[in-house]
């Protein structure tokens, strides 16, 4: 049978993963040399707390996980002759799927019948939370995997995320955003739009002066490039600024009408930890990214 | 007197230099604003005396031009505020005017002089009259012509002191404020104080203002370095009765001892003061020699090795050159820190009230060590000693923006992106953004002027004062209105070091722009306790 992974830096909760039957494999950051894993170290995630602790100036830092946890997550469903479909984070961001790539060959020359298959959905936080929830619901809806792997061949190119940060320090450390030149520090007032690139990494693309504009232009994005997004998930993402994420989706409202769903996700401490607080973003269906 | 050499010539700079020194604080009152501003008297008077120790000696060998070129490269390198610089491009024009001249005549000095009036309309980039400008350029036209040195500097004078009168005429601002303008009042004091020196008048002694601490790497020297320059030795001997006869003493015995025993020698005589600066392999030799005259008021001595290798840090700063670099200037540490995580390399500390030389400048240059560097001078005041600074600087393409305050430097380097094109693209983008601010201050009124009272919170824009109140908080909100806050999409403020309840203000602002962000920093400024930022 066929197994679902899916990853902490999708912003999917444990109680979200057991609606569609994926396993989670928790991706770690670290505060004071202190590696914290989440969902295993922690059942929920206290989003206030974490991010109040990085609004009073800690910085944490994230790592990638090594080749013998990815054995110790996968090994035990090729020994019992399962199949394992990985809906990831993006693989642009980091260099942890290079442990797994050494894992997986590992495990398939161990067992050598058994299959991994994997979609990328080039993102992380919210865009990544929304794919991994559509990918769960074609299963659910009784399609082959071999259906959904041929969906996510376009259809992840197709689930855009634009979002705002209120402080570029926390991106500035780990220097994730491209086009965000010289100048990355406290841009007071000024907020970066950033968005998820076809290639599945951040890329820089404005400013805008002002909470209100910043919202605004969220909003924009969605008119300019939304297409059919009524009947896809529709996500609101946020690093702890729930006020600010329900005013984009009044604006959205206002905007669109209130025929379709809206959901709320609060991203996840390691996506967290690079963004900082008081972020918003919309993820939605769209032309292009 | 028929003409002027260059031991004269250096004489007049410090008659003008002591003559101003006296007035300063006359010259600094001359104050369009009733707040604490950049003080003309003392960045002219600094400025003046930065030209007042040349590089070259005073002895029989130095020419006039080359007296000329060594005071005016002393101001350049000195020049503080709007006025100073302005002064230092005078004395520039007359230098160039002088070049070759031994001995300058009434004829050639008067062409000087009509050379340091184009200089100085050259210094800024739109001359404006009813400014030391118009001052100093009547006084040369009506000095024209004249017989001799003595008529000429009586014309000079008293056409500068015509023309300083009218300043109010040519200036609302001026006469709005009931002044006449403080950098031609500064001009005609040095100019008087000129005419003294001629007529051969004792100067008062020049007030010694301590120079910026240097950083001084004493590691520079060890253990095993070779002294290669000797000792800058400095000192201001008061001859002694009973070591000498007043009345008789012929001062050019210690000139001429001196001469032969040191180099770059600046020798002055002041009524019983002699004052002396050589360079010397032996300071110790020359105190003991003076000492025989008088006593010492004050002596310096300093080790020359160390400071050539403050200004030898070429090859050093080769390494790790940038595309871009910034330097910015602030007052307030906050304010400070705030530049410098928006990416200045170097924030010179300096503002209204404290107004930072050329010298400053060429100094951020180096350490900011980059191929072009974007200045942000953040004061209409500040803003011709950048240009300056950046006329003379030949390592670096220097780039200054024009921002005249903190608000339009914040947003101009938050919009910075050296990604954008090349550095004229980047420089283009930097002054449009610095454009679509609007800047407020707030600050206490430290006398009455006009329909505002001492000890009232006055709001300012530019050259305006919009509101007043009976507290720092009240006067914002106040400014707010009525610069429109509301229409702005981020309405920023930087607390002063003074301000008294600046969370209370951010509520208020935020309460009555529901539409606007609104930010409280701590800028921890001075003069001002709330700095308004709009965009």
């Amino acid at each position: 049978m066929l197994r679902l992974f899916t990853d902490t830096d999708t912003d999917i909760t444990p109680a979200v993963a057991a609606e569609y039957g994926y396993r989670l494999i928790s991706m770690p950051y670290s505060v004071d040399a202190k590696t914290v894993y989440p969902y295993v170290d922690f059942d929920e995630f206290e989003a206030r707390k974490f991010y109040d602790m990085l609004r009073s100036g800690v910085l944490p830092t994230t790592s990638a996980i090594s080749k013998e946890r990815y054995i110790a997550y996968f090994e035990p469903e090729f020994a019992a002759g399962n199949d394992i479909l990985y809906v990831h984070f993006s693989r642009a961001m980091t260099v942890t799927f290079n442990a797994m790539d050494e894992a997986v060959a590992e495990l398939k020359a161990k067992y050598p019948t058994r299959q991994f298959h994997e979609i990328d959905t080039k993102g992380i936080t919210t865009i990544s939370y929304t794919i991994v929830r559509e990918v769960g619901d074609l299963l659910k809806a009784g399609k082959s995997l071999e259906e959904v792997l041929d969906w996510a061949k376009t259809e992840v190119d197709k689930f855009a995320m634009y979002f705002f940060a209120d402080d570029l320090k926390f991106f500035r450390r780990s220097g994730r955003v491209s086009g965000l030149a010289a100048t990355m520090g406290t841009l007071i007032g000024i907020r970066p739009i950033i968005y998820m690139s076809q290639e599945g990494k951040m890329v820089s693309c404005g400013k805008e002066k002002g909470r209100l504009k910043a919202m605004e232009r969220l909003v924009q994005q969605v008119a300019d490039l939304g297409d059919d997004f009524k009947s896809h998930r529709f996500v609101i993402g946020h690093t702890d600024a729930p006020e600010l994420a329900e005013e984009v989706g009044k604006m959205i409202r206002e905007r669109f009408g209130d025929d379709f769903p809206i959901e709320y996700v609060v991203a996840n401490p390691t996506a967290g930890s690079h963004a900082g607080p008081n972020g918003v973003g919309v993820c939605f269906h769209a032309k292009h990214r | 007197m028929d003409s002027i050499d260059a031991r004269l010539y250096l004489n007049l700079i410090r008659g003008g230099a002591a003559r101003l020194s006296a007035h300063r604080q006359t010259v600094n009152d001359l104050n369009v604003f009733p707040i604490p501003d950049g003080d003309t008297g003392d960045n002219m008077f600094m400025t003046i005396q930065a030209g007042c120790h040349p590089s070259t000696g005073s002895g029989t060998g130095t020419t006039l031009a080359e007296m000329a070129k060594a005071v005016s490269a002393g101001m350049l390198m000195g020049a503080r505020g709007n006025s100073g610089v302005i002064l230092s491009r005078i004395f520039a024009g007359l230098a160039k005017g002088l070049a070759d001249i031994r001995e300058a005549g009434v004829g050639t000095f008067s062409r000087a002089m009509q050379a340091g009036v184009e200089e100085s309309y050259h210094a800024v980039s739109e001359p404006v009259e009813g400014t030391i400008l118009t001052v100093f350029r009547e006084g040369v036209e009506a000095a024209a012509g004249s017989k001799d040195l003595e008529e000429y500097f009586d014309l000079l004078i008293s056409a500068m002191d015509l023309s300083l009168q009218h300043t109010p005429e040519l200036l609302d601002v001026l006469k709005k404020a009931g002044v006449v303008d403080s950098g031609g009042a500064g001009l005609l004091y040095i100019a008087e104080g000129m005419r003294a020196a001629l007529h051969g008048e004792a100067a008062e002694v020049l007030e010694e203002v301590a120079p910026a601490a240097q950083h001084v790497d004493l590691n520079a020297f060890t253990e095993d370095s070779v002294l290669e320059f000797g000792y800058c030795t400095e000192f201001l001997l008061r001859l002694q009765r009973s070591k000498v006869d007043l009345d008789t003493f012929d001062e050019t015995v210690i000139q001429d001892w001196l001469s032969s025993h040191g180099d770059s020698l600046v020798f002055f005589r002041d009524g019983s003061i002699v004052k002396v600066h050589v360079h010397t392999r032996t300071p110790g030799e020359i105190l003991n020699h003076c000492q025989q005259y008088g006593e010492f008021l004050t002596i310096k001595v300093e080790n020359m090795t160390l400071q050539h290798h403050e200004n030898h840090m070429d090859e050093r700063f080769k390494a790790g050159r940038k595309a871009y670099g910034v330097v910015a200037v602030a007052s307030g540490s906050g304010l400070a820190d705030t530049f410098k995580e928006l990416g200045a390399g170097v924030v010179i500390e300096g503002g209204q009230t404290m107004n930072p030389s050329v010298e400053c400048f060429i100094e951020a240059f180096d350490t900011v060590n980059a191929e072009t560097v974007f200045v942000l001078p953040n004061n209409g005041n500040i803003l011709l000693t950048a240009r300056q600074a950046a006329e003379m600087y030949d390592k670096a393409d220097i780039r200054v923006i024009p921002t005249r305050t903190l608000g339009e430097g914040y947003y101009a380097l938050a919009n910075l992106d050296t990604e954008a094109g090349d550095a004229s693209a980047v420089e283009t983008a930097l002054t449009e953004a610095a454009e679509e601010v609007a800047t407020g201050l707030v600050s206490r009124a430290i006398r009455d002027s006009g329909d505002f009272h001492e000890g009232e919170y006055l709001g300012i824009q530019g050259k305006k004062i919009l509101t007043a109140g009976p507290d720092p908080e009240s006067a914002l909100l106040a400014l707010a209105d009525t610069m429109k806050a509301g229409s702005f999409d981020v309405i920023l403020v930087f607390a002063g070091s003074e301000a008294r309840d600046s969370d209370g203000v951010r509520k208020a602002l935020a309460a009555r722009y529901p539409r606007s962000e609104v930010i409280l920093q701590s800028g921890g400024q001075p003069v001002y306790e709330y700095i308004l930022v709009l965009f």
